[in-house]
């Protein structure tokens, strides 16, 4: 089965694991458990009328602790960038961390997540901010994590462009 | 694996899997395979021959990629993998890492179990990033607040400061009974808002101080009912007037014992907003009820209105939401409701919005009974009773003693010596309207000439003038009445607040001061003191040098300075614009010449009339001149006067803009003109 190895980009505690727990187990929790490594999990999804297998590689988040490696990438069919909607800051690092992989590794499929959109009251992307993005070339989805809102799609999408690049 | 060294068997207890790279993608393991092998890869696998690690792990895969680049190198060491974590069989997570090393010609693989130091790295960085996220999200809270504190002061504060200023005004003028009692009315209530949003600033340094030392945070028990009873009351006018019915649920027993956690002001705040946004809402001819529900461990508040009800895509979230506005935007700034959630919330409750079935819609908060036990400690005056004390029920309904800004019981002679052109003017209207006679000359050599001629009740001296200053000019006068006997009141103008210059303001012999910039309130308290024969008062600190820890824009500060005078104010502004660049090219000429003398006289010049204006950074500046210029000191000039005129570029920018809405307010509406 066709095989497409994906990474889970951003900074720390933007929701990177608990969107690949809800992608492929269908769970949430509330409680934050930050990641040191790398998780790998496997999730077939079907796109373009065939299986395809998606090898999700959830990287720690990064900080001033941990950088992410470019070496964990090798092999990246695509990304999910992922940033939180209530942290304007984690929007911007992500968009770095984007062209530190556009640098060393040209262009790969990526779709831009905005996690936690249910938290609409701390909400701090604006809408001209989204539309910039929109207008910068990035394919940005609201979603959240913990209502399972645009999860599936952003998976989906990403799969999609993957194939028909 | 049937030759196991002592050595191996030790590795594999100790959570070490070793492996010899065969080429081909193929591994032998060597020594026994410890037991999370077996877990994470399967039985099956560990009793093959040989193992293609690849096909186990994802992970192995990228890293045999830089394990086969090092054995193929020269160099020395290992080459080690960042740690990953595998899942077993039962989903139970195993942290591993790897090294790719030589030994003995071999290509070495080495994959290590890390669960017993895991844990613990993970405990320090989910520390670290904790702290980093509690700090952030503090952070944005102080923020909330700043923005919210902002907003107040100048959505508040800024069409109130006019509203008084045109009531102080019309009290000045000569009214029929009636309309003086309706002018003193307008004038007691705008004190009144004044004092609520005062209440809400120090409400929100409360919050803040709360924030930072939650132990001290005060335990309260307000009766919720004698809080909605109250607001009824004080909103029910404003309700008759658009027509709509306010009213208690009828159902509410008001004397059953309604305590909750919180405290009095910021729930009548709550209702307040509640019913200010259902009286937005609601048709004329409908009803308003406020009501009360008990719900076993909570009390469950609402509004109830009759109107449209909630818009289609108005989710609680979005409502309750910073700066959340209606479709049609009729609310300000969208604070009111925002207010009630973080205040509801922060007492461990919470908000809601909802459709009624019948129709219209309902805004509710719930909030968590208050405890038999609750110790009321750290309370304010106004928070724990049920009635207002006394001196707060007298706060809130004694009118202003009459006359208090209105015209004056006697007509004063006033002299007042300024030599700045918008200072003189704004003295002697606002003197004037208060009913008092002013001569005003630009020196102290001028008001001593004037003082020979003619008898005045007060002197109004500036203390820095060229020619003769203010202080010399009030030392002579003195020393010309140790022959007459006489003693006049005098009365300082002043931008120096520092105890030397007190000191000197009393060497010199004057009565008193009042600081520049000035409020005509202050102003008018001063002199009046002075001649009313009572005791001599304390000198007056000025509203608004108060108030710098709180900058209002130069409109605002205008306002103020000027009672709300509108054509005064725009004349000032004309005036400064005028003048302004003769001043600047003063300070530019003492600067080329290096003349310190001149450069502090002009300094100060400019000082004191974009101090009419508030404008701190261009006061600051000229301060700054006219220190160095009094030290003689060079250093730094020049760089000083950029930024007095690149200040002053900004402050003319928010002048001339000013200037084009009241041009622009004129010519709409001519009749306003004529008044």
């Amino acid at each position: 089965m066709l095989q497409k190895k994906v990474c889970m980009l951003g900074s720390f505690s933007v929701g990177k694991t608990s969107l690949v727990r809800r992608f492929v187990e269908s769970i949430f929790s509330e409680q934050y458990h930050t990641t040191i490594g790398v998780k790998v999990d496997k999730k077939v999804v079907r796109a373009e009328g065939r299986d395809v297998t998606l090898v999700l590689w959830d990287i720690h988040g990064e900080d001033a602790f941990q950088k992410v490696q470019i070496s964990y990438l090798r092999g990246m069919s695509g990304y999910l960038l992922v940033a939180d909607g209530t942290r304007r800051q984690t929007l911007e690092d992500a968009l770095a961390l984007a062209n530190r992989v556009a640098e060393t590794m040209g262009k790969i499929p990526a779709v831009l997540v905005l996690n936690k959109c249910d938290l609409t009251a701390q909400w701090e992307i604006e809408p001209d901010r989204e539309a910039r993005l929109a207008a910068d070339g990035w394919k940005a989805f609201r979603s959240s994590a913990k209502t399972g809102e645009f999860v599936e799609a952003v998976f989906s999408h990403l799969a999609l462009a993957m194939l028909r690049k | 694996m049937a030759e196991n060294s002592i050595f191996e068997c030790y590795l594999a207890e100790q959570g070490y899997a070793l492996f010899e790279y065969l080429g081909g993608g193929e591994f032998r393991a060597l020594g026994s395979y410890p037991d999370w092998c077996k877990a994470v890869w399967g039985a099956e696998s560990t009793r093959q021959k040989t193992l293609r690690l690849a096909e186990l792990s994802p992970f192995l895969e990228n890293f045999l990629v830089d394990a086969d680049a090092f054995w193929n190198s020269k160099r020395k060491g290992a080459a080690n993998s960042p740690v990953w974590i595998e899942r077993d069989f039962a989903n139970h997570e195993t942290p591993l890492e790897a090294w790719a090393a030589r030994l003995e010609g071999k290509k070495i693989l080495i994959v290590r179990n890390l669960s017993s130091s895991y844990a613990e790295r993970q405990q320090l960085f989910q520390t670290a990033r904790d702290s980093l996220l509690e700090h952030d999200q503090l952070r944005r809270e102080i923020q909330k607040k700043e923005i919210l504190l902002h907003c107040i002061i100048h959505d508040l504060s800024q069409p109130l400061n006019a509203m008084r200023g045109c009531f102080n005004l019309l009290s000045m003028e000569k009214l029929p009974g009636e309309q003086r009692r309706m002018i003193e009315t307008g004038q007691r209530e705008s004190h009144r808002q004044e004092q609520m949003i005062r209440g809400i600033l120090e409400a929100f340094s409360g919050e803040l101080a709360v924030q930072q030392n939650p132990d001290g945070k005060a335990a309260i028990a307000p009766d919720l009912a004698a809080a909605a009873q109250r607001v009824v009351e004080q909103f029910s006018p404003a309700f008759t007037e658009k027509g709509i019915r306010l009213q208690l649920d009828p159902r509410l027993d008001v004397a059953h014992g309604w305590k909750v956690v919180g405290d009095s002001p910021r729930l009548e705040r709550i209702f307040g907003n509640l019913l200010e946004n259902a009286m937005r809402y609601t048709p004329k001819g409908s009803a308003v009820t406020v009501g009360i529900e008990d719900k076993v461990h909570c009390l469950l508040a609402f509004v109830d209105d009759e109107g449209p009800g909630l818009p289609k895509d108005a989710s609680s979230d979005r409502l309750f939401a910073l700066f959340s506005k209606g479709k049609d935007r009729p609310g300000k700034a969208g604070l009111g409701l925002y207010f009630c959630k973080i205040t509801v919330e922060r007492w461990g409750g919470s908000i809601g919005a909802e459709n009624r079935p019948g129709g219209g819609s309902r805004f509710w908060f719930k909030i968590p009974r208050a405890m038999k036990t609750t110790p009321i400690r750290g309370a304010d005056k106004r928070s724990a009773p049920q009635k207002p004390s006394p001196s707060e029920a007298e706060e809130r309904s004694a009118p202003l003693a009459p006359g208090h800004l209105g015209r004056a019981s006697r007509q004063l002679q006033i002299l007042v010596a300024e030599d700045t052109d918008v200072n003189r003017e704004l003295v002697t209207e606002l003197l004037q309207k208060r009913g008092h006679s002013v001569f005003a000359v630009e020196d102290g050599r001028a008001a001593i000439a004037a003082l020979s001629k003619k008898r005045f009740d007060v002197v109004l001296m500036d203390e820095q003038m060229p020619g003769m200053d203010g202080l010399d000019a009030t030392r002579n006068i003195r020393q010309m009445e140790r022959a007459s006997g006489t003693h006049q009141i005098i009365i300082g103008l002043t931008g120096n607040v520092a105890e030397e210059d007190k000191q000197r303001r009393i060497e010199a012999g004057m009565d008193g001061y009042v600081t520049k910039p000035f409020d005509m309130q202050a102003l008018f308290q001063i002199i009046e003191s002075h001649t009313h024969g009572g005791q001599q008062a304390a000198p007056a600190k000025s509203d608004l040098a108060g108030s710098a820890a709180a900058p209002v824009d130069v409109a605002t500060y205008l306002a103020r300075s000027t009672g709300g005078n509108e054509e005064l104010a725009q004349s000032l502004v004309k005036s400064f614009l005028a003048d302004a660049p003769k001043k600047i090219s003063d300070i530019r000429r003492a600067l080329a010449q290096k003349n310190p003398a001149k450069l502090a006289t002009a300094a100060h010049a400019f000082k004191g009339a974009a101090a009419i204006f508030g404008a701190p950074q261009v006061v600051a500046a000229a301060r700054n001149l006219e220190t160095m210029g009094k030290a003689g000191n060079p250093d730094g000039v020049e760089k000083e006067f950029q930024t007095l005129e690149s200040e002053f570029a900004r402050l003319k920018t928010e002048l001339l803009a000013l200037q084009r809405k009241a041009d622009a307010g004129a010519a709409a509406s001519p009749r306003e003109r004529k008044k």
